[in-house]
């Protein structure tokens, strides 16, 4: 009979407490995290909503065809914006306070898990939550879109009589083109965006609030004074000093290019990755700087 | 405190950096949507201060499409200056809205337009009359606006050329907007004929022939017209000019060609 062999034990270099960065375990944090808000009843609840708002938005009927797609979209997109907001700024104001309230980070930060890793995780479960929103609601926006284009499709059927079929065809043709627009990914895109931004705002607040009513009644204030940016540098272009200050705010404003598109006004591309960038470029600044509060504060 | 300060210039710092990206995307914007709202006091006020609030978050649309339904309800109310104020203010919010321009002036021209006219309230008939008249004057008006703001779409000059055709009894107006509507590319194909016969209406025989002649000559394979009528109408002209038999171009009934047995 041979000897069980011993485990091989490596020993930590002595003194060392420096633990590198690990995207696997910002994953593991963010997976949690998600998971978390998943579970919770508020976020089911909003999206359940949403939900049924968007389904609701196809019984706009006594109307043309053309004012009832638009009110569809108008509403639907609306709709996502103001629940994913709601999303956003809900979801990401409880994750610091929950978890200090709950002393569970006291756990994980005993472990090598270092606070950026901490904070990143967090973030990116909020933004996971986001996107994961936003693409049941376009799944819902979209099935709202396809049952009024099979109504107004049907109706138009109903009301041929008299009408050639090449005329008919031209109609349907019509009703089809302006249901669904390519450049509706567009509006999307910016919508996941600015809402991954607001997130990013939220999560600086929290940081150094122990609060999650201060976290989002302070979220909510710059998500207004955001969409008043534009107006306000309008009227104070003048004024060089209001410039400087308003910069510190992100111009939200730039992100609403729903109405628009809706319009069947071309947005190009380029435009579009430009305000991707300043949100990106904010986005990140804002990050680092939760970090640089999160790393300085004392749990 | 040292934290919170870095986390300050993190922010603030680039945030000022991008200062004239956020100033090149404002101009795009204001270039691209070609008419953004101000919240004025006046406009705050004809909408009230709930819309006005959601108008300052950013949804313009969704106040667009409330207003418009509000004045869809004053519609069935009978509310006819409410329904055109808030048709006015649908516009302002958003002037590139084809639809809304379209409809409002309709709405003016042919529902309002004859309700005036029978209104038991009408001293005479020839109130009646002078009202209605007045409720074309302002779809006129307001679709005169609607193409000042969306001069690239055909659906408006139609929507004038109609007017002018419908209300006015003015062919010759009407052919000039029809004229323009069927220089877009997406015009449908039932304008050129309409155009067609404004131009007949309005005078000029010659230029209709010659407008049809120039729609029977297409590609009957590629373009969609219904053909019988072309043929109907080009030959109806050609008779009605007396044109040559031998520079006819529309298939003629073949008792009556030139030479057929009496």
């Amino acid at each position: 009979m041979t000897e069980p062999a011993s485990p091989v034990v490596i020993p930590r270099p002595a003194g060392s407490e420096w633990v590198g960065f690990s995207p696997g375990r910002v994953a593991a944090i963010a997976r949690n995290t998600f998971t978390e808000a998943v579970r919770q009843k508020v976020f089911n609840i909003l999206l359940v909503f949403a939900l049924v708002v968007i389904a609701t938005a196809s019984l706009f009927a006594e109307f043309s065809f053309s004012e009832q797609l638009k009110f569809v979209k108008d509403f639907c997109l609306g709709t996502i914006t103001v629940f994913g907001t709601l999303i956003a700024i809900v979801g990401t104001a409880q994750l610091l306070p929950n978890e200090v309230e709950h002393r569970t980070i006291y756990t994980i930060l005993a472990k090598p898990v270092r606070r950026f890793e901490f904070l990143l995780g967090k973030y990116t479960g909020s933004v996971l939550l986001i996107f994961m929103s936003l693409v049941m609601m376009t799944l819902m926006f979209s099935a709202a879109l396809v049952y009024k284009e099979q109504r107004l499709i049907a109706s138009a059927r109903e009301d041929a009589a008299g009408m050639s079929a090449p005329d008919l065809q031209q109609e349907i043709g019509q009703i089809q083109a302006a249901t669904f627009d390519p450049d509706l990914v567009k509006a999307l895109l910016l919508i996941f965006v600015k809402l991954a931004l607001l997130a990013a705002i939220t999560l600086l607040v929290s940081t150094f609030s122990t609060s999650m009513v201060f976290n989002v009644t302070v979220a909510f204030m710059i998500l207004v004074a955001g969409h008043l940016v534009g107006t306000a540098r309008d009227m104070w272009a003048d004024n060089r000093l209001a410039v400087w200050l308003l910069g510190i705010i992100p111009d939200l404003g730039s992100f609403n290019i729903a109405d628009d598109i809706i319009l069947g006004n071309a947005i190009p591309w380029a435009h579009v990755a430009k305000v991707v960038l300043y949100g990106m470029v904010y986005l990140v600044c804002t990050v680092a700087g939760a970090h640089f509060i999160f790393s300085d504060r004392e749990i | 405190m040292r934290g919170k300060l870095i986390a300050a210039l993190v922010v603030v710092l680039p945030a000022w950096a991008m200062l004239p990206l956020e100033n090149r995307i404002h101009a795009e914007n204001v270039a691209l949507r070609y008419g953004t709202t101000q919240v004025t006091g006046g406009l705050r006020d004809r909408i009230g201060q709930g819309m006005a609030i959601a108008l300052l978050a950013g949804f313009r649309g969704v106040v667009a499409d409330f207003v418009w339904i509000q004045s869809h309800t004053f519609w069935e109310k009978r509310e006819w200056l409410r329904q055109y104020d808030d048709m006015e203010v649908a516009t302002i919010l958003q002037p590139q809205s084809v639809m809304f321009w379209d409809l409002g002036a309709w709405h003016m021209a042919w529902n309002i337009g004859y309700a005036v006219s029978v209104d038991p309230a009408n001293r005479t008939k020839a109130e009646g009359i002078k009202r209605e008249r007045e409720w074309w004057d302002k779809a006129r008006e307001f679709l005169r606006r609607g193409i000042e703001n969306n001069p690239n779409r055909y659906d408006l000059y139609f929507a004038m050329g109609w007017l002018y055709q419908v209300k006015y009894q003015d062919w010759c107006r009407a052919e000039e907007y029809y004229a323009k509507a069927i220089a877009f590319p997406d015009a449908p194909s039932y304008l050129p004929r309409i155009h067609a016969r404004a131009l007949e209406k309005c005078g000029d025989a010659i230029g209709a022939y010659q407008y049809w002649k120039g729609l029977w000559l297409q590609d009957h394979r590629t373009v969609h017209q219904p053909w019988g009528i072309v043929a109907r109408e080009g030959k109806r002209l050609e008779d009605l000019l007396k044109i040559p038999y031998n520079q006819r171009v529309f298939p003629m009934d073949p008792a009556r060609r030139p030479g057929a047995s009496e």
